[in-house]
């Protein structure tokens, strides 16, 4: 699973806010490690009831914590300084933008990466009938600047900002559509590729759809289980990108790589002859996991700051292609299982649990490094 | 009828020469896993002959076909990891031709073969392509996620085209002429290709 974001508003988030939290005043770190320096106290006075020996170790301890919390700041402070820069585009006329520096970087060598239709030459960005939607990122970002961020005044409606870090290198600017159909189609475009590209990027979401397919055996019941694990993933992906739940990564990745885990133990059990809970209730379980799986969607989506006016678009148009690519998985599964039977080129009695203990293993190992 | 035949294997042959000659990485934007799978699809000389070792395969019948399923894509991931120790021979261009003609002639004649033979071709085949395919991966590139990319295309196209091969012969008495007609527009193909190497080699 290659997402790295927490579930959480990017659109808010990944803007002013996110940025000044990066940044506090240079006094501001004065407090937390003058408390680290408070909270090494007790253990001082601990060891000064042990020993005169510990009890200088103590000391030493103490006033390497105040040397740290006289020296830290200072070069926090420097570095945060160092890290920031801010262009802001005023729309002059539609699609025509004026841009200016208004916290310049640090390495001039800094630049604005437009979208392809956009046509960038300091001052002056010309993005046509479109506007400014696309992909959006900076060249340099990452050797001397790691943030830097783009407000965009529109001609009309409220003020668009886009953060993008070394962290997320990226993000995708986007405006209304309202009725104009070219912008609609770019945004269809931008989305249903990156929904397709999430998902096939994402081996254990399909390693979960393998094993749904290895315990369901094709015919309409997997029609069906696919579809409830479809309506599943949608509902969380909805939920999660408008902000209304929100689960941390790491554990969200453990219990993602643990629901694999479960379809393999699933599928050994039915090998078995024992009817474990997916054979007994298939549409449930792949309901209940689409859930989880799809709180893993949402980072990806909001990873990339989606403003907040093109977010049910975004999200429609992203999860359109999230079944575009699953879909076409599934239906490559079935081919070659199907082919398979044409060549006669089954597995033995012997080495029919071996998959599913392969499957098993692999989640497991991402379990394990995910907790 | 004739002339059909002339110009699709004129179009054939002309979308095989110039491949032969450049190493290419497609780059997916969507990482070295799915520029391996994509990369030997790109290149007609390669798939070409994939297609038609299923079909030779599958006029063995099934018992006999179902282990290039197995061996090919082994030869194929063997061949990728030798590419990463041993430059490409200057012969592996030539020897790709031939493997195009060969198959192709074989599928054109409906040859039963021994099992040995079948999958020997697999296998030199499989190493070759491998090898061609390993070698064209640059610095930047994550070795074993394009191998793996390379690896299961070809398991998924010979899987693929083996079974429709195999389904396909089960009908009405036509279906292996057809079958056999399409060896032999790759038997052409791969002569005509090769008659043009031999008079003007192919670089790398």
């Amino acid at each position: 699973m290659r997402t790295r974001a927490i579930i959480a508003r990017a659109a808010g988030a990944g803007t002013f806010p996110a940025l000044h939290a990066a940044s506090p005043a240079p006094g501001a770190h004065s407090a937390p490690l003058a408390a680290t320096s408070a909270r090494s106290a007790p253990p001082v006075a601990t060891n000064a009831r042990r020993g005169p020996g510990a009890m200088l170790g103590g000391l030493a301890a103490a006033l390497l914590c105040l040397v740290m919390a006289l020296l830290v700041p200072a070069t926090a402070a420097r570095a945060h300084e160092a890290t920031m820069a801010v262009i802001t585009l005023r729309e002059i006329a539609p699609g025509r933008f004026i841009g200016q520096w208004t916290m310049p970087p640090v390495d001039m060598s800094l630049q604005p990466i437009f979208p392809p239709h956009c046509k960038w030459e300091p001052p002056e960005l010309v993005c046509g009938g479109s506007g400014l939607t696309g992909r959006v990122s900076f060249m340099g970002l990452g050797s001397r600047q790691s943030v830097a961020t783009i407000r965009v005044i529109p001609r009309e409606g409220p003020m668009e900002v886009y953060t993008v870090s070394a962290a997320n290198p990226s993000v995708m600017a986007a405006r209304n559509p309202g009725t104009d159909l070219a912008v609609w189609r770019d945004l269809a475009e931008t989305y249903v590729n990156l929904g397709i590209d999430h998902i096939l990027r994402g081996i254990d979401h399909l390693l979960f759809v393998l094993g749904l397919i290895w315990l369901v055996k094709g015919g309409w019941k997997l029609v069906k289980t696919i579809t409830a694990f479809t309506v599943g993933h949608s509902i969380s992906l909805a939920a999660a990108t408008f902000g209304w739940v929100g689960v941390p990564e790491r554990p969200l990745n453990a219990a993602i790589a643990l629901s694999i885990v479960f379809v393999g133990v699933e599928i050994v059990k039915l090998q078995r002859g024992q009817v474990g809970l997916t054979a007994r209730y298939p549409w449930s379980v792949a309901f209940a996991f689409g859930l989880l799986h799809g709180l893993g969607f949402a980072t990806a989506l909001t990873a990339l700051g989606i403003p907040q006016a093109t977010l049910p678009i975004a999200l429609l148009f992203f999860n359109v292609g999230v079944e575009i690519g699953q879909l076409a998985f599934v239906m490559t599964v079935l081919a070659l299982l199907w082919a398979h039977r044409q060549a006669q080129a089954l597995l033995p009695r012997w080495g029919a649990a071996i998959p599913a203990y392969v499957i098993g293993s692999v989640a497991s190992y991402w379990f394990l490094l995910r907790i | 009828m004739k002339k059909w035949l002339r110009l699709v294997t004129a179009a054939v042959a002309l979308a095989l020469a110039p491949t032969a000659a450049h190493a290419h990485l497609v780059d997916t934007r969507l990482g070295d896993f799915y520029s391996g799978a994509l990369h030997p699809l790109t290149d007609l000389q390669q798939v070409l002959p994939w297609i038609a070792l299923a079909v030779l395969a599958a006029f063995q019948g099934a018992q006999r076909a179902r282990w290039i399923i197995l061996v090919f894509p082994l030869a194929l991931a063997a061949g990728g990891l030798v590419s990463l120790e041993v430059p490409l021979p200057s012969f592996g261009p030539v020897l790709g031709l031939v493997l195009v003609a060969v198959t192709g002639l074989a599928v054109a004649a409906a040859a039963r073969l021994p099992l040995g033979v079948l999958l020997g071709v697999a296998v030199v085949m499989g190493l070759l392509h491998g090898a061609q395919n390993g070698a064209a991966m640059v610095a930047t590139t994550d070795r074993v996620l394009f191998l793996s990319g390379m690896t299961a295309i070809g398991y998924g196209v010979i899987t693929l085209a083996t079974g429709s091969a195999i389904a396909f012969l089960r009908g009405a008495a036509w279906r292996p002429i057809a079958l056999r007609a399409g060896g032999s527009w790759v038997a052409a193909v791969g002569i005509m290709v090769l008659g043009l190497n031999l008079a003007r080699p192919i670089a790398g």
